[in-house]
């Protein structure tokens, strides 16, 4: 699933394994989630939504519309 | 270290549970042979000292699904998944296909205890595959 994840990531100076270390999970898991090969379950989801402070929503973007 | 790089609390508390199991399936494999081979049992002793070593296999597999619950990291936990799910298939297709062979004697016949290992390497040879997906 596309997102903005790499561009939040860089905003804030971030890198993948900071991302990693603040969500809890492998830095592999932030770039398979990065890069749309992998979709985050609803929790990671909102951990991400969370960590951000923006809704899920404005960071995914799941295309059907 | 930090988090992202260090190997997961699951994962070290698999190894802390599943490097045990093993030593203990060679001690228990090798005394259970020596037992009936110097004891030449029958009766109940025989069946006691014949599936003794499956029992620390039996906890292997449970190992292998404590840690499917242990683990939080959730894309290698999605992987060890899908490459048991790999080893499953591939593991129930040889065997399938061998015992036909084995029905019509073009094969020579293999104990089932060798199904399990037979699970692990074909569960083992998916994963990189499996990673690769997500790479």
């Amino acid at each position: 699933m596309k997102n903005r994840l790499k561009i939040l990531r860089a905003e804030r100076n971030w890198s993948q394994a900071d991302l990693a270390d603040r969500l809890e999970v492998s830095r592999q898991t932030v770039n398979a989630i990065e890069t749309g090969k992998y979709d985050p379950s609803l929790p990671l989801a909102f951990r991400i939504g969370r960590l951000f402070e923006q809704p899920i929503e404005t960071i995914f973007d799941d295309e059907a519309a | 270290m930090t988090q992202s790089q260090a190997r997961s609390p699951a994962v070290k508390r698999y190894m802390q549970r599943f490097l045990p199991a093993m030593g203990l399936y060679v001690l228990v494999l090798f005394a259970s042979l020596f037992a009936i081979k110097i004891l030449d049992p029958t009766g109940p002793l025989l069946w006691i000292l014949a599936v003794a070593p499956a029992i620390p296999i039996l906890a292997v597999i449970a190992i292998m699904g404590l840690y499917i619950t242990e683990e939080s990291d959730e894309l290698p936990r999605a992987v060890m998944v899908q490459s048991m799910l790999w080893g499953i298939g591939l593991t129930l297709s040889a065997a399938t296909v061998w015992g036909f062979l084995e029905n019509a004697d073009l094969v020579p016949h293999l104990s089932s205890f060798l199904i399990f290992p037979l699970f692990c390497a074909a569960m083992g040879l998916a994963q990189p595959f499996v990673w690769r997906r997500y790479r």
